[in-house]
């Protein structure tokens, strides 16, 4: 018998939301250009490939995710606690111990943000985007996701927020499953200069977006 | 006596986006070659013993391992080469990766050369490539961009320091009328205009604070540049050379929010350091290049640097990791760091004027400095508004990540 270094994970439950325009093209040649003077040409190239992302011990994280559990880990030598999660722990006098999964309280606070008025090519139609780190209640890291349910210019240092996830036959196992709202009880402070600053540097962006096809 | 490491040449292709002529990087890094060869004339291929290629993204090239295109175009085969990635800090990790190798005696002649062509995919798409430099699984999708996470690190910082919009802004201004003086920097072939402070604060919203003119460019270049032993530094450039005396290169987390109660910054700075605002990466590798170099008060003893300008937001956080001052904002509205004050930065015009072709863009600021402390501004730019004169003292900082890599090194004239 061939011995095995770990035990074969058996996938049963599957799970397809490819959408009609993605497809693997593998390496296409679709054009190309020469200049007038025939001196120099471009070409196009399209290149589509699937990638598999192996989760594998980091998978609590994702599968939390499609639960609507935001899951982080514990050392158990230290008892230092993260989300984004780590399976060893980051103190060296730990030795790279390995953690334990904890479910975390769904509460954060606001470490610093910014409101985005460009973003990569993917993610242009969702602008403006608040974007926050926030820090779980207990955890020593700040994790980087969108505050929604607030006009842009509201957001502040400190504020309190909730995790809440999208519908769940929406999710998808990725971070963008849950986004942050303010708290309950939480109440944007009066209009200042800066947030006048901000709603200035931001109407034009509603403008663009609905200009995208 | 440890071996001392010297720059004796070097030169960049134009750095530009889109059609330019200069698209092939083996013939680029030919140019450039050839650039270094005309300025010392005693230099020849055939002395080099290593070569070290500098390229972040092969997304952009769409082709892996170009550094083999490129290094037997160059006529080198036999001549051992490797190349380094290492983000936006890949020109400084190859600097300090060719300047090991002479120290250590094993290589005498070590050529780097540093490109990438970002102008393969459009600007969005360019945006997130370089963005899969963030930790995928947890960032990309949220933020999608870098100058996102920038915004929210510069956003506490400024507040925290009293730096405001204008302060900042004044440092976008400056290296893109520095780059002004500058024919091969993209600011100049294409925007090619002097611009004001009112013209950052009104350009388009990227990520509050920064906004389109806060950023640097994306940019297609190639750069190389020659370091040696000073043996072989006083045959070719006996006038010119300059040395290497300081090196530093430390590192921090990927994701911004994990620094702020990380142990290894615990340890060494205290609880509170560098939170999500300071990048203690340039701290730690500015101290290791100080201590080498004998810099004990570096606004004395440094006369200017070419600095890592991604955002106008975090060349002023450079300013205040490299100890320069503790008050930033005054150290801005005093213009120090201007042409006319006592430490300019970025005469060349950094990576908001003079371009960031992330692999080349740390060797660009090298081959800047060095020409300052060997004389040839005058003959490099367009005139001698950008030189600083009577340079003896030049400080060089690569940058990446969210502050993830940051190198910083200490040039002399010889």
């Amino acid at each position: 018998m061939k011995k095995k270094f770990a035990e074969q994970p058996k996938f049963t439950e599957k799970k397809e939301y490819r959408p009609k325009d993605v497809k693997e093209t593998g390496l296409v040649f679709v054009g190309h250009e020469i200049s007038e003077d025939r001196k120099v040409i471009n070409q196009f190239l399209h290149y589509d490939q699937l990638y598999t992302i192996r989760h594998g011990w980091n998978s609590p994280f994702f599968i939390g995710l499609l639960e609507g559990k935001i899951m982080g880990t514990r050392c158990p030598k230290c008892g230092d606690v993260w989300v984004p999660p780590r399976t060893h722990c980051w103190n060296l006098d730990c030795k790279l111990e390995r953690t334990e999964w904890v479910e975390m309280p769904k509460r954060a606070k606001v470490h610093t943000w910014t409101v985005a008025g460009w973003s990569g090519r993917s993610s242009l139609k969702r602008l403006p985007i608040v974007l926050v780190y926030a820090i779980f209640e207990g955890s020593k890291v700040a994790i980087a996701n969108e505050l929604k349910g607030i006009d842009p210019w509201d957001v502040e240092f400190n504020m309190p927020v909730r995790a809440e996830f999208i519908p769940k036959e929406e999710r998808k196992g990725i971070i963008t499953d849950f986004y942050f709202v303010p708290d309950d009880g939480w109440k944007p402070s009066p209009m200042n200069e800066e947030k006048k600053r901000i709603k200035k540097l931001v109407e034009p962006v509603y403008e663009w977006v609905k200009t995208l096809k | 006596m440890p071996r001392k490491v010297c720059i004796v040449g070097g030169a960049t292709t134009p750095f530009d986006y889109g059609p330019t002529g200069f698209e092939s990087i083996e013939g680029g890094a030919a140019e450039c070659v050839k650039e270094t060869m005309q300025d010392i004339p005693e230099f020849s291929l055939r002395d080099i013993d290593l070569m070290i290629y500098s390229h972040f993204s092969v997304h952009f090239g769409h082709q892996l391992s170009a550094e083999w295109i490129i290094h037997d175009h160059l006529g080198l085969v036999g001549i051992p080469h490797y190349r380094v990635e290492n983000g936006g800090n890949t020109g400084g990790s190859a600097l300090y990766a060719a300047a090991l190798a002479i120290k250590s005696g094993k290589h005498d002649v070590v050529g780097v050369i540093g490109w990438e062509t970002m102008d393969s995919v459009s600007q969005s798409q360019g945006s997130e490539f370089i963005a899969l430099a963030s930790d995928t699984r947890y960032e990309l999708l949220v933020g999608g961009i870098y100058p996102i996470y920038y915004a929210a690190m510069a956003n506490k910082w400024m507040k925290e320091n009293n730096v405001t919009e204008e302060d900042v802004a004044s440092i976008a201004v400056k290296n893109r009328n520095n780059a002004m003086d500058n024919p091969k920097a993209q600011w100049y072939r294409n925007e090619h205009r002097y611009i004001s402070v009112e013209d950052v604060l009104n350009s388009r919203l990227i990520s509050y604070p920064i906004k389109k003119y806060d950023c640097c460019l994306m940019t297609r270049g190639v750069a190389f540049i020659l370091l040696c032993s000073e043996e072989y530094a006083k045959k070719v450039n006996p006038d010119g050379y300059v040395t290497i005396d300081g090196m530093g290169l430390s590192s921090c987390t990927i994701r911004a929010g994990d620094r702020i109660n990380f142990p290894g910054w615990v340890e060494r700075y205290g609880v509170g350091y560098p939170d999500m605002t300071e990048f203690a990466a340039c701290r730690d590798s500015a101290e290791k290049a100080y201590k080498m170099a004998d810099i004990e008060n570096p606004i004395k003893q440094i006369d200017f640097g070419e600095i890592h300008d991604a955002f106008s937001t975090s060349e002023a956080q450079i300013y205040k990791a490299l100890g320069l001052t503790d008050n930033v904002a005054q150290f801005l509205r005093d213009e120090r760091t201007h042409m006319h004050g006592d430490i300019p930065m970025n005469p060349g015009g950094g990576l908001m004027g003079y371009g960031h072709p992330v692999g080349a863009t740390g060797i660009m600021s090298a081959i800047e400095a060095f020409y300052q402390l060997s004389g040839l501004i005058p003959k490099k730019h367009l005139s001698s508004k950008t030189e600083v004169k009577d340079a003896e003292c030049g400080i060089v900082n690569s940058h990446a990540g969210t502050g993830t890599s940051i190198s910083n090194f200490i040039l002399r004239r010889s």
